[in-house]
């Protein structure tokens, strides 16, 4: 787990220092990218694609929090679709049983889900990985069956999920074009890129380094005098926050939120599309998403998207560890060698 | 008299009926604390492993009937468990038991879409051997004969389990090896070995369960992730790599879960997630004497 990722923060999280490239130019090269995506509708003219790329990022910008308390405190949350669907049920709540306005009402979900975070982040950061692993998971079963439960039926709306009609507009968009993959793609791209820009820059700071220190000698840290466990129920808000952000603009798109979205099985495609991304820069897990996505539409229709999703992450577990954005630095760097 | 006689018909049904979900909740979280405790690795399979169990146990009751079956598939994934420990967890032993952990998970996805493509996606009945298929007289209240039984070989797999670990040699090797893998090997346990025959033993318990749960659950594809979250929350209560700890924690679960199903309806598939974080959050190791 630890193979030398405190000594070269830098080499694992984007390129600063290490690259042939001057940080100026970096920074121009991935402002220019952010403001070319923007234009990305005007490119591709199909729906159909379009939609394909605002559900793979949307996916991505979970599995980007995924991939970040993985990389920096070792934590894999197998139960992703917690905050997932948590936020997305609040929001459909806001908008319904609270009749709030849709941006008060979306402000209303991801406040709630940060702060049930944090809560939660209290109780079970103190676990070690494996257990945390389990009690994530049963969080998630267990807001399932709630959601579930026939006295919160009319609230929460059982198997049926909730429907959303959302009240008035938000960012100019009404609830048509949210559904819209052209009008949507901006919304969902600004969210990547701010997504990507916070966690690459949490990450290569000093609280990112004190988080991977703690992962690779919490006992050790402690004697030096550093709290271990406020770092992490940090690391797990941000991280859930990150996810929740990823809920919600699915909740925008789809308009309903249902019990399938807190179900580990089904909610939790983040996590295959992080492993198979690889969590060792913010890339990856959007990389993987995205190819997560492209396979679910190409295999989808045979019927054998899950037996391929398994073959994929077994052979990219097993392969690559590091990831498909692993594999690509990897060959990248036989190139440079070549040259 | 009438009520009070009802009261304790439905009390003594409905502790059997904890039991009965106790003997196959111990008999799949042994095996997988088994695996956990020589190998370090969660077997996020072994659910899978028991579908398997269950579905192989099926087509061979249809063939040859329902006690060679309870040999024959516990055998075969005996071997499917030498295929694990030889194919998977051997190979991979040198890496992050995460990573490990996940691609067991990966398997269990082909795995489960590959017995849906063999058997079909519909739910399947089994029905009891005819021998147990009517129901038992037991103080008054008619109880299914078949629960007995699985309470019976539930009790009886845990007792050989416990009398095995804890009066051979190479059960003790087990403990040794659970507990302090690498004093263990310094005293000359030949871990590698002793992980084969314990991978092989785990997988035969996951499939002994299978064809056990077979007449008593039905046999459908959503039976591996279902058993799978329970033991896994069964053997994180316990305490990671304790045995003793999976055993006690089954029991508990299972209680739980009926009673809690009984007392208070609407809350059933709530309280067993509210019973691992309440035990996590006090106890961080969990009940046994887990050394994660």
């Amino acid at each position: 787990m630890n193979n030398g990722s405190l000594a070269t923060p830098n080499l694992i999280y984007g390129a600063t220092s290490s690259s042939p490239m001057r940080p100026p130019l970096v920074i121009a090269a991935v402002a220019a990218l952010a403001v070319l995506g923007l234009m990305l509708p005007y490119l591709v003219s199909s729906t159909y694609y379009m939609n394909l790329l605002v559900r793979g990022v949307i996916l991505g910008i979970g599995a980007i929090g995924l991939g970040f308390l993985m990389q920096q405190c070792g934590l894999v949350m197998i139960g992703v679709s917690a905050f997932i669907g948590l936020p997305a049920y609040l929001f459909a709540i806001g908008l319904g049983t609270l009749k709030l306005t849709t941006g008060a009402s979306l402000a209303f979900a991801f406040a709630s889900t940060v702060a049930f975070a944090f809560l939660n982040g209290a109780l079970i950061t103190r676990a070690k990985p494996l257990p945390f692993a389990m009690l994530t998971l049963a969080l998630a079963q267990l807001l399932k069956s709630v959601v579930l439960l026939q006295p919160l039926r009319d609230i929460a709306g059982g198997d049926d999920g909730l429907p959303m009609s959302f009240n008035g507009s938000f960012l100019g968009l009404t609830q048509e074009q949210f559904a819209s993959p052209a009008a949507m793609w901006r919304v969902v791209w600004v969210s990547l890129c701010g997504a990507m820009l916070v966690t690459w820059w949490l990450a290569q700071s000093k609280f990112g380094v004190r988080l991977r220190a703690i992962k690779a000698n919490e006992e050790r840290m402690r004697f030096c005098g550093f709290s271990t466990y406020l770092p992490r129920i940090g690391a797990f808000t941000f991280a859930c926050s990150v996810m929740s952000l990823s809920g919600l603009l699915l909740a925008l798109n789809t308009g309903l939120a249902s019990p399938d979205l807190l179900d580990f099985a089904t909610g939790g495609n983040s996590l295959p599309a992080m492993l198979i991304g690889g969590s060792g820069t913010v890339v990856g897990p959007l990389l993987g998403a995205l190819t997560f996505t492209w396979g679910q539409d190409v295999f989808g229709s045979t019927g054998d998207l899950e037996l391929l999703t398994g073959l994929a992450v077994i052979l990219v577990l097993w392969m690559c560890p590091d990831g498909l954005a692993g594999l690509l630095r990897r060959a990248a760097g036989i190139l440079k060698g070549a040259r | 008299m009438e009520l009070t006689n009802g009261v304790v018909m439905l009390v003594i049904s409905q502790l059997m009926n904890a039991l009965a979900l106790a003997s196959l909740l111990t008999i799949v979280s042994s095996g997988l604390a088994l695996i956990f405790g020589l190998r370090d690795v969660m077997n996020l399979s072994h659910g899978a492993l028991y579908m398997l169990g269950a579905y192989v146990g099926y087509s061979v009751t249809n063939i040859l009937g329902f006690w060679p079956a309870l040999v024959i598939v516990p055998l075969a994934l005996g071997l499917a468990g030498l295929a694990l420990e030889h194919g998977v967890l051997r190979p991979l032993q040198r890496r992050s038991h995460i990573e490990v952990a996940l691609i067991t998970f990966g398997f269990a996805l082909v795995l489960t879409q590959i017995i849906g493509k063999i058997w079909g996606k519909a739910p399947m009945r089994m029905d009891p051997p005819i021998a147990l298929a009517g129901s038992v007289d037991l103080f008054g209240a008619h109880y299914p004969a078949y629960r007995l039984f699985l309470i019976a070989i539930g009790l009886g797999t845990c007792m050989a389990l416990a009398a095995w670990l804890k009066w051979t040699r190479l059960g003790m090797y087990t403990r040794a090896a659970s507990q302090q893998p690498e004093v263990a090997q310094m005293m000359g346990v030949n871990t590698d070995r002793l992980s084969q025959l314990v991978v092989c033993l785990g997988a035969a318990f996951a499939g002994l369960a299978g064809v056990l749960a077979g007449p008593y659950l039905s046999v459908d594809l959503g039976m591996g992730s279902a058993v799978l979250v329970m033991s896994l929350s069964i053997v994180v209560i316990g305490g990671l790599g304790s045995i003793w700890g999976a055993i006690g924690a089954a029991i508990a679960y299972a209680f739980v879960q009926v009673l809690g199903s009984v007392f208070f309806p609407w809350a059933a598939l709530v309280v067993p997630y509210l019973l691992l974080i309440g035990v996590l959050v006090l106890r961080p190791r969990g009940f046994g004497q887990g050394r994660v």
